[in-house]
């Protein structure tokens, strides 16, 4: 999740900043900028998440709000039934909120690789902290329209990705593609960004795809309806009193 | 005929011996013949006790739900599979169930539970589960007055989420949709004991499982699993045959109790095997009485048979007059051990032995030893006696054959 919804959302603070930035040769001022352009202030964001599976298909709508890199809150909206379901994520914690019957539950360390609301996005890559540059050892190849960056971790780095690759589209410098490979070098999910739109004066893609590929038949597709960057939050948001409250 | 009259006359000539073989082998029957039922008797006990219990005689699921179950693995249009079923004369009651593994909440703890939706009266004429709720009362397919569905947990759940009846359960589990189930419900009783199969489930009505788990309700209602009791369990294995043939176009897969319950069957069968090596050692150890008698016989009648032999009797003959013989001893000790032994069976299969501390099987209470009469324990041992004392026969017989006249009459 770290590159995923957050990055998206924090795209959209730092366009602006990102578009008066050179592209250097170096992959690491690369990838610093694309890890730069997340650290951000706020966001609060509108979303779609529709998850395909063999044996169901489901469209979740919900809301967001995040702070810095540590605080995020989504919130379900539809569909019916699931509306009042929360997430409250606040530095490595997670929990969950279940309204119909009230309860707050933590995620457990062992349940972190596990599916976040059945979707192919994991428990830890919404925890995850993003700092690609300080985890990952990266290296820049130059194609004709696009940058190639490959990530290895480093020793001190604790991650079940062996290798994650990004390739950067040099005109806007923003993502269109990222792969997660195992340590053996196999290719374990591949996500890949499009519908580049206008939020609230920035461009980001409104579209991420997730594509498991050691299950066949998994998808899943995070749409973003709107979203607006860097005003006030309330205090109060990103605490256990707010995932309880009655909505 | 004559050779029929020759041989009584034999048989009655040394009455003291053929009285003694008589007894030997009608003893041998008598043991064959209550090992059997007591085995017999047993099994088919603790068969009729969890059929009865929640397996039912034979189960209908989709595909291969029996070796790898799954949620997405449904009987779809239940309404009219169940009626194709009810179609069957045989069937004395045919019961939905849904599986659904949760995790449940008491007051201060969280535990898994087995969740099973059941219909409610289906259930309660099909299995005994209404029977054990021990505390509360069964539940029914409607809602409280303040909109929660009921519930029965199983006794040992209930003390491990430290809950009685009038609680609240909550139940999390993953949707047929792929939704996190999540609800409220009232626990209106607790069935069973700490032995018995339902300890760690919950039991919620049809509609209650089929709303919390997103699945199709009413006219496209599914489940997992069906459960059919038939007259007695020994029909198991024809039926599902021919409601499997009934049903051959869907996907569904008919399985008799001794399938759904394989380890249980395949066990049964390897000490039913066992048994029979041992009662083939009580068998060999009667046959070996019995050749000693009719080599002894045979032997002491030398001279008659070279007799015989000399005024033309065929070998043919001769042989045939000792088998006869031994068939009629085994016929009448057969008769004699059925006369010892039926009264024994009976009063087996009736009261049986008590045991001195009652096993609890599934809940019930497993406190005497049954037999069972039936043609099978009755045509075993008399088949066995007649073939080993046939057998045993085949030698002195052969012997007695070929006695030549001239030696015979010699060596007296």
């Amino acid at each position: 999740m770290s590159l995923t919804l957050r990055s998206s959302l924090l795209f959209i603070l730092l366009m602006p900043f990102s578009l008066c930035v050179q592209a250097d040769e170096n992959g690491v001022a690369l990838l610093k900028k694309i890890d730069e352009l997340f650290r951000s202030n706020t966001s609060v964001a509108t979303m779609k998440m529709t998850i395909t599976t063999p044996n169901w298909q489901r469209t979740l709508e919900m809301q967001s709000w995040t702070q810095g890199m540590e605080d995020t809150f989504i919130r379900v909206l539809s569909p019916r039934k699931d509306r009042g379901v929360a997430t409250l994520k606040k530095d490595k914690e997670m929990w969950n909120f279940f309204p119909k019957i009230n309860k707050v539950i933590k995620v457990p360390p062992s349940m972190m690789m596990g599916s976040w609301m059945g979707s192919d996005f994991t428990n830890d890559d919404l925890v995850r902290e993003v700092s690609l540059v300080e985890e990952y050892h990266v290296t820049k190849t130059e194609l004709d329209d696009t940058y190639q960056l490959t990530l290895l971790p480093k020793k001190s780095t604790v991650t079940v990705w062996g290798k994650i690759t990004i390739v950067v589209n040099k005109a806007d410098l923003l993502p269109l593609e990222q792969n997660y490979f195992n340590e053996k070098g196999e290719k374990i999910r591949a996500m890949t960004f499009s519908q580049i739109r206008d939020f609230s004066g920035k461009k980001m893609p409104a579209i991420m795809t997730m594509v498991p590929l050691n299950k066949s038949g998994h998808k899943t597709v995070i749409e973003y309806v709107d979203a607006k960057f860097d005003s006030k939050l309330k205090d109060n948001i990103f605490t256990l009193r707010n995932l309880k409250t009655r909505f | 005929m004559l050779i029929v009259k020759l041989a009584f006359r034999n048989i009655l000539r040394n009455r003291r011996r053929s009285l003694l073989t008589l007894l030997s082998m009608g003893g041998g029957f008598f043991l064959l013949c209550l090992t059997l039922s007591m085995s017999e008797g047993s099994y088919s006990n603790i068969i009729n006790i969890f059929t009865q219990d929640h397996t039912g005689h034979v189960q209908i699921h989709h595909s291969n739900y029996l070796e790898r179950p799954s949620l997405y693995k449904t009987i779809d249009k239940l309404d009219s599979i169940l009626a194709i079923v009810e179609e069957n004369p045989q069937v004395i009651g045919v019961t939905p169930r849904i599986y659904g593994p949760s995790l449940a909440y008491g007051k201060n703890k969280t535990f898994p539970a087995q969740v099973i939706g059941i219909d409610t009266e289906r259930e309660a004429q099909t299995t005994r589960l209404k029977s054990k709720v021990k505390q509360g009362q069964y539940i029914t397919s409607n809602m409280t007055k303040d909109g929660y569905y009921e519930a029965m947990i199983g006794y040992s759940l209930a003390n491990n989420l430290a809950l009685t009846v009038g609680d609240e359960l909550v139940l999390i589990s993953q949707g047929i949709d792929g939704s996190i189930a999540n609800d409220i419900f009232i626990v209106k009783a607790i069935v069973g004991d700490a032995n018995s199969y339902e300890k760690m489930n919950v039991y919620l009505s049809l509609p209650a499982m089929q709303q919390f788990l997103a699945m199709g309700q009413g006219e496209q209602s599914q489940a997992h699993e069906l459960a059919i009791i038939l007259e007695y369990q020994q029909l198991a294995l024809s039926f599902a045959k021919t409601l499997q043939q009934q049903l051959s176009s869907s996907e569904l897969t008919v399985a008799p109790w001794q399938v759904v319950e394989s380890s249980f069957y395949n066990s049964m069968q390897a000490d039913k095997k066992g048994s029979y090596v041992s009662m083939g050692i009580i068998i060999f150890i009667v046959s070996i009485g019995v050749l000693n008698t009719i080599l002894m016989g045979t032997l002491e009648r030398t001279r008659e048979f070279g007799v015989l032999k000399a005024i033309g009797t065929r070998p043919m003959s001769v042989f045939n007059l000792i088998l006869l013989e031994s068939f009629i001893l085994a016929i009448f000790s057969c008769l004699f051990g059925l006369l010892l032994s039926l009264p024994v069976c009976y009063w087996l299969a009736t009261s049986g032995i008590p045991m001195p501390e009652p096993i609890d099987m599934g809940g019930i209470v497993f406190d005497t030893m049954l037999g069972e009469i039936s043609w099978y324990v009755v045509l075993l041992p008399s088949g066995v006696v007649i073939a080993s004392t046939l057998l045993v026969s085949f030698i002195p017989a052969m012997r007695a054959a070929q006695i030549s006249p001239l030696k015979a009459l010699q060596a007296s």
